[in-house]
């Protein structure tokens, strides 16, 4: 035998099986190469695999083959090719041994199917989460939406009530009120805050604003704060830092108010300490870092990055108070502003909270007063004219309605007509001649955003033109934006600060 | 020679098929997955009724994404179809009714079954509204891992092509 030979025997010989079968199934002969098949016996008890030698003879085919069958037993693997033959009174079997071919084959298979289902699972994961932040922020905006309307309520009748006849006891009582009213308020905006920043509606307004007067404003009120308590409180800044700067300035004393507040909530005694290092100035760039340091109970380097976390409160007895939003709500600003929020702490020596901010800088500003309109009361007097405005107010609340009602006609300045109904109002509209119409935006049937826009475009001018001021809870940048351009001349915030609506009612009437 | 069926599982790679047959069988269940890769066949006796059996072949093939892609041979003289899929995966059943409709084609006048297994992965309600909202009618709604109507679910079809001869 030559070489090749042996080696072909080897190979061939030892990897193919042919048996021979009769037409009931029963063995003839076999070569028994790797299945050892008792001459008589059936094939099938062998393997069920084999009971489709039936299937062959119903079949038109000659030959029919069966690529991949598992005949091993347990362990032992044993994967091949199977081919039937129909011959003249019984049927030819070539068995191919390809295991070693196959089981390499399951292993690629093997790890493709599973990159396929893990990165299957992974998009549905992500998609769950996506729709539970996704809701979880909807509810957060309507839930406080809905908070909105009984707080201006709460709000305008304590207002109400504190001008009343009061004794001391009540007065005290009324007082307590207000601070309560304040505080529900304040967490109120900061949820809305939250939820805002999460959904990526918030945007910054970045102006020229004077930095330092920002921070006199906030010593003066930390200051003040800290009076009479065992706190106090420091203020710091590099002597260099530039008086205006372009950034949000309603944002960056959000932030810096934040954790101030926070720093307070958490520490008995000691000092409260807000820095601003120049880091760098470049061209009309400059580089600052603001710094909240305080002597408190500190944080657990464990919890060290769960601070931030919505509502996580690092005294978990709750005994602070405080739904835990301020530093969320800052992680997020200062996320917007293109800088990270970053924390040190040792636990009972205090925190440091700080960050980076690139901002820029306005060289040759003057130094201008600097505008304060709120509390301010509103000069009135223009309106005191020779009658009364007539007033159209479109509100289906009816606490707002008292409220405003009440206190419109206390200024003994106008007439005042009411409707709830957002369907009545074109009715009453053409039959009266008002100088302005005060509407909330959430009414029932028609809202008023869409009562608006079908004012302005009635074809009788004295109709058309009326002002009108949008009354309400919604007051997301882009709603306003959005009522702005469907013909509201103005908008004011629920729950709303009087004199601001008073304002705007005088700027439209003019 | 006793009676026998050959039925063949079909269906998307990883819905279920193995395990399900291994929980008819064997009465067992693994969390591991191991790819199938061509056939397995096993038999199981199942009493159709008090006196009388057959032998179930079962047919676990392997799957595929497509099942044009099932190799025609493993279909030849199937009295029985059970197509899976995963209730947990909407990639199994998103083209349910197409795929249903090539079975149909690749094995004619053969009884099929629907199943949709894994249903210890999802909540009821959801379940429900799923099978809707992807017009999917399910025969048997399984789980290999609790055992739920998995007997059902092979007794079912025995008894069914016991009485079709
Ligand atoms: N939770 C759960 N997992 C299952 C169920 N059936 C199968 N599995 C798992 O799904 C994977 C694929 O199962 P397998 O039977 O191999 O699927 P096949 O490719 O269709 O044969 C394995 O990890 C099984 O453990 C079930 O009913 N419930
Ligand atoms: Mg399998």
């Amino acid at each position: 035998m030559t070489l090749l030979s042996q080696y072909k025997e080897q190979y061939i010989n030892q990897s193919i099986q042919f048996v021979v079968i009769d037409l009931d199934g029963k063995v003839l002969e076999s070569d028994q190469t790797f299945i050892t098949l008792k001459q008589d016996g059936f094939i099938y008890d062998v393997h069920p695999f084999f009971i489709s030698y039936s299937s062959i003879l119903d079949s038109t085919e000659d030959s029919m083959t069966y690529n991949c069958v598992h005949l091993g037993e347990g362990d032992m693997e044993l994967i091949t090719d199977i081919r039937f033959i129909k011959k003249e009174n019984h049927l030819l079997l070539v068995i191919y041994d390809l295991t070693e071919h196959y089981v390499s084959y399951q292993r690629i298979a093997q790890a493709r199917n599973e990159s396929i289902i893990n990165s299957e699972l992974v998009v549905l994961k992500n998609i769950e989460l996506e729709e539970r932040e996704r809701f979880k922020n909807a509810f957060i905006q309507n839930f406080s939406h809905e908070l909105r309307n009984p707080l201006t309520s709460i709000i305008s009748i304590t207002n109400l009530l504190e001008k009343t006849n009061l004794d001391n006891a009540q007065h005290q009582m009324v007082d307590f009120l207000k601070e309560s009213n304040t505080n529900l308020r304040l967490l109120l905006d900061d949820i809305l805050s939250i939820s805002m920043i999460a959904s990526g509606r918030l945007q910054l307004r970045n102006k020229v604003f004077n930095l330092l007067k920002l921070l006199e404003l906030i010593a003066f009120t930390y200051t003040s704060k800290t009076k009479g308590t065992s706190i106090s409180f420091l203020m710091d800044h590099d002597q260099k830092i530039p008086e205006f700067i372009e950034g949000d300035r309603l944002r960056l004393f959000q932030v810096l108010t934040n954790l101030l507040d926070n720093a307070i909530k958490f520490t008995e005694k000691g000092t409260i300490a807000l820095k601003v290092i120049l880091n760098q100035k470049r061209a009309n760039k400059v580089s600052l870092r603001f710094e909240v340091n305080d002597t408190g109970i500190g944080i657990p380097s464990e919890k060290i990055n769960t601070v931030f976390e919505s509502f996580t409160q690092l005294e978990e007895e709750g005994k602070k108070g405080g739904a835990g939003l301020g530093l969320s709500i800052v992680k997020g600003l200062v996320e917007l502003m293109g800088s990270e929020i970053k924390a040190e702490s040792k636990s009972g020596k205090g925190s440091s909270f700080y960050f980076d901010v690139t901002l820029t800088y306005a060289m040759n500003l003057a130094s201008k007063p600097i505008e304060n309109t709120k509390n301010k009361t509103v000069d009135i007097s223009k309106l005191k004219g020779d009658r009364k405005y007539k007033v159209l107010l479109v509100e289906d609340d009816e606490r707002t309605q008292m409220v405003l009602f009440k206190t419109l006609m206390d200024t003994n300045l106008f007439f005042i007509d009411l409707v709830n109904d957002g369907a009545m109002v074109f009715e009453t509209v053409i039959n009266n001649n008002y100088d302005i119409i005060l509407m909330d935006v959430d009414l029932p049937n028609v809202s008023g955003d869409q009562i608006t826009k079908l004012i302005r475009e009635f074809p009788f001018k004295n109709i058309k033109n009326i002002p009108i001021i949008g009354v309400t809870a919604n007051v997301f940048e882009d709603n306003v934006d959005n009522y702005l351009k469907l013909g509201m001349n103005a908008v004011v915030p629920k729950p709303f600060d009087f004199n601001e609506l008073l304002k705007a009612i005088v700027k439209l009437l003019k | 020679m006793q009676k026998s069926k050959k039925i063949v599982i079909l269906g998307h790679f990883g819905v279920g098929k193995t395990s399900l047959i291994q929980r008819f069988v064997k009465d067992s269940f693994s969390d591991k997955y191991k790819v199938t890769i061509g056939v397995h066949i096993t038999k199981k006796i199942v009493e159709v009724n008090e006196n009388d059996s057959i032998s179930l072949i079962i047919w676990d093939l392997e799957g595929t994404d497509e099942v044009q892609m099932i190799r025609q041979a493993y279909l030849l003289g199937t009295h029985g179809v059970v197509f899976v899929f995963d209730v947990s995966r909407p990639s199994t059943f998103q083209n349910l009714n197409s795929d249903l409709k090539i079975v149909a084609e690749k094995t004619p006048d053969t009884p099929l079954i629907i199943v949709g297994n894994k249903i210890d992965l999802v909540i009821q309600d959801e379940l429900q509204s799923l099978l809707k909202d992807n017009n999917i009618e399910a025969n048997y709604l399984t789980s290999a891992k609790t055992g739920d109507a998995v007997n059902e679910m092979f007794t079912h079809l025995a008894t069914l092509l016991n009485d079709l001869t």
